[in-house]
């Protein structure tokens, strides 16, 4: 029996297909794929990579040790994330009351965080599903961190609603579980098709991560296997623990990828089901974050009682989401070797542009909720508005405008939307904006309505900052662990968009 | 080894202390003695408490296994256990007392409260007769007496509040002994009695006649308390006798004695006034120590307001005042003046009133001997009320009144202009009060604190009253207190007095003794005791009622109440004693007693003391204004719902800052903070009066003259308990020797520092939102006002309806009809009430609130917190918006100048039980339905606190329970709290409320927390949930008693279907003094509530919201003197400019649906709003 593994051979023989000609740089091109001849395909994969260099960068990321910075990070994130934890832990225990919320002003930073999170979680189902109904080659550089994104996202979101409410132990009520007493949920409120909306799209978006990495958890497997064959030390789990490492690789990863051979039968099904999931995620990237608007848009608050939001809440999702991938990548792109190779300025572009496009769209939407105001003239709603803009919580709203509406008009300018710098200082400013337009909704409409006198306002204590800042933790602490354990990119798609796989590939114009 | 098969046996042999009892247990949970069930529990045996604890008694499983001995002793032991749980925990008084035959059965139902009437003094002289709701022997609930003809089943929120002071864990539980070298030591009372009489320390003044001896007592009018003093004094007829009251008003006792040679008071009919003039005087107010009869006013003065039909006529308020009172709230014309103002307009009214008609001899001569400036008062103002009351139609149908605080030459003023308008014995008559009632505390207190200075009193007594708290500091009580031999003090609270005191000794609560009380107007009440006294224990001398005490000093061992009180009306009732004994009981009021006859006045005197009148007195810098308030002279300072009760006019809580006006504020730098910075603080400034000082913190109030301070009394306790001490700031240090209320030449200044304040409303103003407190003048009423409801709103597009005058105003005027395609399948409330609908079959109730009636005096609030078990949360909860209160009072200021705001407006806001209640969609548990009666149901178990409900709803009633308020002690301590409180910085001491709390203890987990004392609980009424942290509560319409009505009627009458109006009462109803809440079925036709809810004042806030509330409102009717302002005829001008379509009767709201208004089609014109919005930060103090 050969040593070597027969999909090794057979990637071997794939990367050695054809010797590929060195793409020269155009000036003014950037890293050689800012390319404006709409003639001309700019490269998705820099550097002529091959299909095995791939492969070794992807995997590398897992198997090699990450860079000094890598341990650091990871322990000032998660010690955030545990006194977070800690701060929630108290919440539980003591009473919704050491939040800043009074009668009047019944939400604030909780719901404030779970539509920030939920909006977060958003970029990355467009990205794996629109986007690939839709053929975009360039979302396979980001899609497998993206949808990571979306679910450490929800998974933050989905804690503030269980932590907000006052018999957190008594969370199960709404499940439509039978009991005794006939009492069903009510499925007339938003909350509850929060519940299901949220809990259908954290199942979708996680079977669909998942489904996308197997065959990559099974390429880990295979390394793993290969090394162990060839024998030679390894590195080993503990001192005093002579495991080696890559032994234990080859279970976790080989029980994940749930016997994933490679074989052609596997591959037909698996892009089936990956087609049947991107299918089944588009309407979910837009019905989420639209039940989510229903929390508000149903009420009758002025402020919250309005149709546009749907719509308006999605463009902002999208429009965070894409915020929080950039944030993301451009810090992994400069702390990565080669990852530059697989995310290109060009990605970065393109997400600048569609910053730009749903930022003007959330931009839209304030003024249109200004207009409608007006032209409803209903006095209550235009206070709403006018209150925000200029009542007590001015600067929040001004923030939001500043943040959300100007600062992607940047990206007009061709110089800006390509520097990585700029599209990633721009990103903050986006997720600042973002959190506070919900603060802005939330807050601004609660704190002010109907009857002059009980308006009040809300002030946050430190138990509503510090589990803020705790699920900010845990959310860079999961992706943190992310990059290093489960390839962050997916291999095969790569490798489908290389040069190399294309039919066309070195033969002259005009193909065979 | 005998097998023990309960687990929780098992568990219990082992068990240790939880930490929640180990933290209890550390911070002295011995909250006072709770209600034992055994000797062997009052012992606290260690045995007794694992037995008390455990599910099953120890060997309650070895019985079959033990032998002969070990049965007999097991059954001995139980047959002996058996024999003590026959001693009940609460026990029931030893003598017959007469439950109120509301209900028949005399005997307890366990489940069935039943009520007993009783009656309670109160502080200054006259009493309130109450009717006492109890629970298997424990009161739980106070009401006004409805055969009592001052209350008529109304009660002041001192009523309401009582139940809280008797089961006040921070009562005086035991004598104690002031050791000169060992401090303070429990005793008992064996222990009194050996050193009142057999060491001799009392016993002594039988050879002196009493002299030596000085006895400091409340005012109280009570016979059978004066035959205790009267035998009192015939022993010791040289004993000194001080009746006090730290509060009292001294110029109408003066003008009363000098006038009617003794001191009286006003007895008015305001039903039958057409016009009234109140200068500083709240008569309105129920809950102040000079309106004894002010439930009776503000019944009477609500009737002559009863605006129903077009051609209704309705009586005009005149208010000059320094601030806002309540009374000024129902003010046609209100006018701020400082107080030397108020007395020049009594002055210059008197002038022109006078002149007009035939004075009484003498005093038109004093009057013009005056040096009156006419540029004092707006001269205007004086004309038209002159010739208001001078208008023949009003010759005898006016009420001139003056605030009894005011100076005498005032009071004198005020008689003669009612004599001279004919009022005395038809709207105003005099009636002499009491002795003690009459007596000048202040010069009785400075007489004795000259004698105790030059040694002539040995001993000391104080009976019910505070004097080293509420007298003035500066009669220098303390040091005098120093110099007697020994001071002995009974008291019912935790006092300064009893603190300082050589023997403080327990008094019984007034709902736990036996005693008599007499009513302002003459109408006397037997007070039987509810329950035995709570500290006391059985056979032995116990907890003594002032009476008994008095008895008790006379050398009577065991005195008993119930024997003093028997015999003190022996006499009096004669022959026929034990008949009329029980129906006095039992009605709560002795009949044919008749009402003292009026004193005759000598003019004369009254003109001496109008020449005497000093105004400068008072100029030269501020003038200070002291008023009593909820907390009265102190001595309810630990009661936490008056703490929380918001404050007329500032609805400020748990605090007495002093008020000034916004411009006398910012002129001096003291403006607040407004409360869109964080928390919104005070200024503390240094208020100097005579070279005496106090810090205090400032807050600028609308409304208030300029140049003025006002003052309120009662806080800055030092030893009333946990609730109350530290709250506030004391005042007495600035009062002078002579106690008055009044006082010139303030100071005040910054000292730079800045104090928390709690309001539970920051905003003055409506912000233009005219339609949520709705008025109109009278002469657009009588325009306007005959319309009837047809429809209540033109959502459902129905055709032909009419919108009401109430409803014009609104919205709905403006809202185009609505075209559903949808019909709610659930409720069906497309047709309000209509045959076939879900709300078709009665009885479907609801709720109609008067707003011309209410004077927003807080008593629906406080009878709500205890017929609901509302918890009071805090000074520090309450600043962040916590209070629980499920009616609260909105008021707003209305008006271009918040200096001087045209109107001060209330609206009580309770849950309005919409039939298309918005919170029922939204929350996703089920957890608030709604019920086949219109009742939106809030179910607590099921509810896990999403408070969705509370942001969707646009009347926020709704209220969290963010803590777990209702079953932690309220300040208590917790576990750990030494340490924390060290590491904690001191902000004053004003986190938590009072002194007691660094740190608010709500942010400590609840297991660390001191749970509710046993004996607080016993308040709770056990119709209602106590409610956990997490859960949503609001108003239920009083759920508990609908269906205890329910339950009634359909036993008694099998096959009613509905409940009878007026069979029952929701507990703000029962309240309200002036009843303006009517509540009950709407689909009777019959009905208080039917009857409102048609009438064209009635209007549903916010109802162009299609939430249908079932709580609907009666907009305010105003009766402006043309003279003063031009009556608006029609009040339906938005935008600025009027719309024809309005004056046409019929058909508008129909006009404006099919074509929305061009020229805003809003409730507010835009100019109106952009104006409102520009001046928000105006209008918002401090911003």
């Amino acid at each position: 029996m050969s040593s070597i593994h027969p999909d090794q051979a057979t990637a071997e023989r794939l990367a050695g297909l054809g010797q590929v000609r060195p793409h020269p740089i155009p000036a003014g091109s950037g890293d050689g794929t800012l390319i404006d001849d709409p003639a001309v395909r700019p490269p998705l994969v820099l550097n002529n990579r091959s299909f095995r260099d791939v492969t070794d960068i992807v995997c590398g990321y897992v198997e090699n040790k990450p860079g000094k910075w890598w341990m650091p990070t990871f322990m000032m994130t998660a010690t955030i994330a545990g006194i977070g934890g800690l701060f929630i832990l108290y919440l539980v225990i003591t009473g919704i009351g050491t939040w800043g919320l009074n009668n009047q002003v019944g939400w604030a930073w909780d719901i404030t965080n779970f539509v920030f999170w939920i909006g977060i979680g958003h970029a990355g189902t467009l990205i794996s599903a629109i986007l690939c109904l839709f053929k975009q080659k360039w979302r396979t550089a980001v899609n497998r961190s993206a949808e990571a994104m979306t679910i450490f996202a929800v998974i933050c979101a989905a804690t503030f609603p269980g932590i907000h409410i006052g018999r957190q132990w008594m969370a199960w009520f709404l499940l439509p579980l039978p009991n005794s007493n006939w009492i069903w949920p009510n499925f007339q409120s938003p909350l509850l098709w929060d519940v299901f909306a949220i809990s259908t799209y954290g199942t979708v978006s996680a079977m669909f991560w998942y489904m996308g990495m197997i065959p990559d958890l099974a390429t880990l497997r295979d390394r793993a296997d290969r090394r162990l064959r060839a024998g030679g030390e390894g590195p080993v789990l503990l001192p005093f623990l002579p495991i080696r490492i890559d032994r234990i690789r080859g279970y976790v990863y080989g029980f994940l990828a749930m016997g994933w051979r490679f074989s052609n039968r596997h591959w037909h099904r698996y892009e089936a089901a990956y087609l049947l999931l991107a299918g089944m995620s588009t309407p979910l990237v837009l019905s989420v974050h639209s039940i989510v608007s229903t929390d508000f848009a149903t009420s009758i608050l002025p402020g919250w009682h309005t149709t546009i939001f749907p719509p308006y809440f999605v463009a902002g999702a999208i429009f965070g989401g894409f915020a929080m991938v950039l944030l993301l990548l451009i810090p992994a792109r400069e702390l990565y070797p080669n990852m530059k190779d697989l995310v290109t300025k060009r990605h970065i572009e393109n997400m600048a542009k569609i910053l730009l496009v749903t930022g003007s769209m959330v931009g839209f939407a304030y003024a249109m909720e200004f207009f409608i105001a007006w032209y409803g003239a209903n006095a209550y709603e235009q206070f709403a508005f006018i209150n925000r803009a200029t009542g007590p919580y001015w600067w929040a709203y001004w923030t939001m405008i500043s943040c959300n509406v100007l600062s992607p008009q940047l990206f007009w300018m061709k110089r800006m939307r390509t520097s990585a710098g700029v599209v990633f200082f721009v990103s903050v400013l986006i997720t600042i904006g973002m959190w506070f337009e919900r603060f802005v909704i939330i807050t601004t409409s609660l704190n002010r309505s109907f009857l002059p006198g009980e308006w009040h306002m809300f002030f946050a204590t430190p138990v509503d900052v510090m589990i803020f800042v705790g699920s900010f933790g845990i959310f860079v602490t999961l992706f943190l662990l992310f990059l290093r354990f489960l390839p962050a990119f997916p291999i095969a798609e790569i490798k489908a968009i290389l040069p190399q796989a294309s039919p066309h590939h070195g033969h002259a114009k005009g193909g065979h | 080894m005998p097998h023990d098969q309960c687990p929780s046996t098992v568990k219990g042999e082992k068990k240790k202390p939880g930490a929640g009892e180990r933290a209890a247990r550390v911070c002295g949970a011995g909250s006072g003695a709770p209600p034992w069930r055994s000797p062997a529990e009052l012992a606290d045996s260690a045995g007794l408490r694992e037995f008390v604890e455990r599910e099953f008694p120890a060997g309650a499983s070895e019985l079959l296994e033990s032998d002969r001995r070990g049965f007999m002793k097991v059954m001995g032991a139980s047959l002996a256990l058996a024999g003590m749980a026959t001693v009940p925990g609460c026990r029931r008084p030893e003598h017959k007392i007469m439950p109120y035959a509301r209900e028949a059965p005399e005997e307890v139902v366990p489940g069935k409260p039943l009520f007993y009437g009783a009656a309670m003094p109160l502080p200054g002289g006259g009493a309130e007769g109450l009717l006492v709701e109890t629970h298997e022997g424990r009161p739980t609930k106070v009401e006004g007496n409805p055969l009592h003809p001052l209350n008529r089943g109304r009660s002041s929120v001192w009523a309401q509040a009582s139940v809280l002071s008797l089961y006040d864990p921070d009562r005086l539980k035991t004598p104690v002994y002031l050791n000169p070298s060992r401090g303070p030591l429990e005793a008992t009372w064996d222990d009194f009695k050996k050193w009142a009489f057999e060491d001799g320390n009392l016993r002594k003044f039988d050879a002196t006649g009493g002299a030596g001896l000085a006895i400091v007592i409340d005012k109280a009018t009570s016979p059978s308390r004066d035959a205790a003093k009267a035998a009192l004094m015939r022993k010791w007829p040289r004993a000194r006798w001080v009746p006090f009251d730290g509060a009292e008003s001294a110029g109408r006792l003066e003008a009363g004695r000098a006038i009617f040679g003794g001191p009286v008071r006003e007895l008015y009919s305001f039903d039958r006034a057409k016009v009234v003039v109140s200068i500083d005087r709240d008569f309105l107010n129920s809950s102040s120590a000079d309106e004894p009869n002010g439930l009776r006013h503000a019944r009477e003065f609500a009737a002559g307001r009863d605006v129903r039909a077009a051609t209704d006529s309705m009586n005009r308020l005149y208010v000059v005042e320094p601030s806002y009172s309540i009374t000024g709230g129902q003010a046609d014309h209100h006018l701020r003046l400082a107080p030397s103002r108020c007395i020049a307009f009594a002055a210059l009214l008197a002038r022109r009133v006078l002149a007009g008609s035939p004075a009484p001899a003498g005093i038109a001569e004093a009057l013009n001997a005056l040096d009156l400036k006419e540029g004092a008062v707006d001269s205007r103002w004086l004309d038209a009320v002159a010739e208001d009351l001078l208008d023949p139609g009003h010759r005898g149908r006016s009420v001139v009144c003056v605030g009894p605080h005011m100076a005498a030459a005032a009071q004198a003023l005020v008689w003669a202009i009612n004599s001279a308008l004919g009022n005395v014995g038809q709207t105003v008559r005099y009636v002499p009060m009491g002795e003690d009632e009459g007596a000048d505390s202040i010069a009785g207190l400075t007489a004795l604190i000259k004698a105790m200075n030059d040694g002539l009193v040995d001993t000391l007594v104080c009976v019910n009253t505070n004097p080293l708290y509420a007298a003035p500091a500066a009669l220098g009580l303390g040091e005098a207190m120093k110099k007697v031999a020994a001071s002995v003090t009974l008291s019912v609270e935790s006092t300064e007095t009893a603190a300082a005191s050589t023997w403080s000794l327990p008094g019984a609560h007034v709902l736990e003794s036996w005693g008599d009380a007499e009513a302002c107007d003459g109408t006397v009440s037997i007070v039987q005791p509810m329950i035995a006294p709570l500290y006391g224990a059985p056979g032995e001398l116990g907890p003594l009622s002032p009476g008994e005490f008095l008895a008790f000093l006379g050398g009577d061992a065991a005195p008993s109440g119930y024997e003093l009180v028997r015999a003190s009306w022996q006499p009096r009732f004669g022959a026929d004693f034990e008949k009329r004994w029980k129906r006095s009981l039992h009605d709560g009021v002795v009949a044919g007693v008749e009402a003292p006859a009026a004193p005759t006045p000598n003019a004369e005197r009254a003109a001496s003391l109008v020449r005497a009148l000093d105004l400068s007195a008072l100029s030269g810098g501020l003038e200070v204004v002291v008023r009593g308030g909820f907390m009265h002279d102190g001595r309810f300072a630990n009661v936490s719902w008056l703490q929380e009760l918001p404050q007329h006019g500032t609805r400020v809580v748990w605090d007495n800052p002093a008020l000034v006006s916004p411009a006398t504020a910012k002129a001096l730098g003291l403006t607040q903070e407004s409360e869109t910075a964080k928390f919104p603080e005070a200024r503390v400034a240094r208020l100097s009066v005579g070279g005496r000082a106090i810090e205090i913190p400032v807050w600028a109030t609308p409304g208030v003259a300029d140049d003025t301070v006002v003052l309120q009394r009662g806080y800055g306790r030092r030893h009333a308990g946990v609730v109350g001490d530290g709250v506030g700031v004391d005042v007495g240090p600035i009062l002078d020797g002579t106690g008055a209320a009044l006082l010139g030449g303030g100071q005040l200044a910054s000292t730079g520092r800045s104090y928390p304040i709690s309001s539970t409303q920051h905003h003055w103003t409506m912000e233009s939102r005219t339609s949520i407190v709705r008025e109109v003048d009278l002469a657009a009423w009588k325009k306007h006002g005959g319309f009837e409801k047809d429809h209540f709103d033109p959502i459902y597009g129905r055709k032909g309806g009419t919108l009401n005058l109430a409803e014009r105003l609104g919205e709905l005027a403006h809202t185009p009809p609505n075209v559903s395609s949808y019909v709610n399948p659930l409720n069906q409330s497309r047709d309000d009430a209509s045959a076939g609908s879900a709300f078709s079959k009665g009885p479907q109730w609801g709720m109609s609130i008067d707003l011309a009636r209410c004077t927003g005096c807080g008593a629906c609030t406080i009878a709500c917190q205890a017929e609901n078990n509302i918890p009071a949360v805090g000074k520090r909860e309450t600043q962040k918006g916590r209070e629980m209160a499920w009616i609260r009072v909105d008021r707003y200021f209305t008006g271009d100048d918040i200096n001087e705001p045209a109107q001060m407006l209330h609206q009580p806001v309770a849950c309005l039980h919409c039939e298309n209640a918005p919170c029922e969609v939204v929350c996703p548990v089920n957890a608030t339905v709604h019920g086949p009666e219109g009742l939106n149901y809030m179910t607590y178990n099921r509810c896990i606190g999403t408070r969705y409900c509370a942001n969707n709803c646009p009347y926020k009633v709704r209220r969290f329970n963010f803590f777990d308020y209702g079953v932690t002690r309220f300040n208590g301590g917790y576990f750990g709290k030494g340490l924390v409180e060290s590491i904690v910085p001191d902000r004053g001491g004003v986190t938590g409320s009072g002194r007691h709390n660094k740190l608010n203890p709500n942010l400590i987990p609840p297991r660390l927390r001191q749970k509710l004392e046993e004996i607080s609980k016993l308040q709770k009424n056990p119709d209602v949930t106590v409610r956990s942290r997490g859960v949503m509560e609001k108003c239920t319409f009083c759920i508990q008693r609908i269906n205890q009505a329910r339950v009634e009627t359909k036993l008694r009458t099998p096959g009613l279907t509905g409940v009878p109006d007026g069979f029952f009462e929701s507990a703000c109803q029962q309240a309200c003094p002036s009843e303006a809440i009517a509540f009950g079925d709407i689909l009777d036709g019959a009905s208080r509530v039917h009857g409102a809810r048609v009438n064209g004042r009635s209007y549903g806030l916010l109802a162009y919201l299609n939430t249908r509330p079932r709580t609907t409102y009666m907009l305010r009717v105003n009766n402006p003197n043309p003279r003063l302002r031009a009556p608006v005829e029609d009040p339906f001008h938005h935008s600025g400019e009027p719309h024809d379509d309005h004056k046409t009767g019929a058909g508008q709201g129909e006009k404006h649906g099919a074509a929305p208004d061009a020229a805003g089609g809003s409730l507010v014109g835009r100019r109106r709003l952009v104006r409102g919005i520009t001046e928000l930060s105006l209008k918002v103090l401090g911003a």
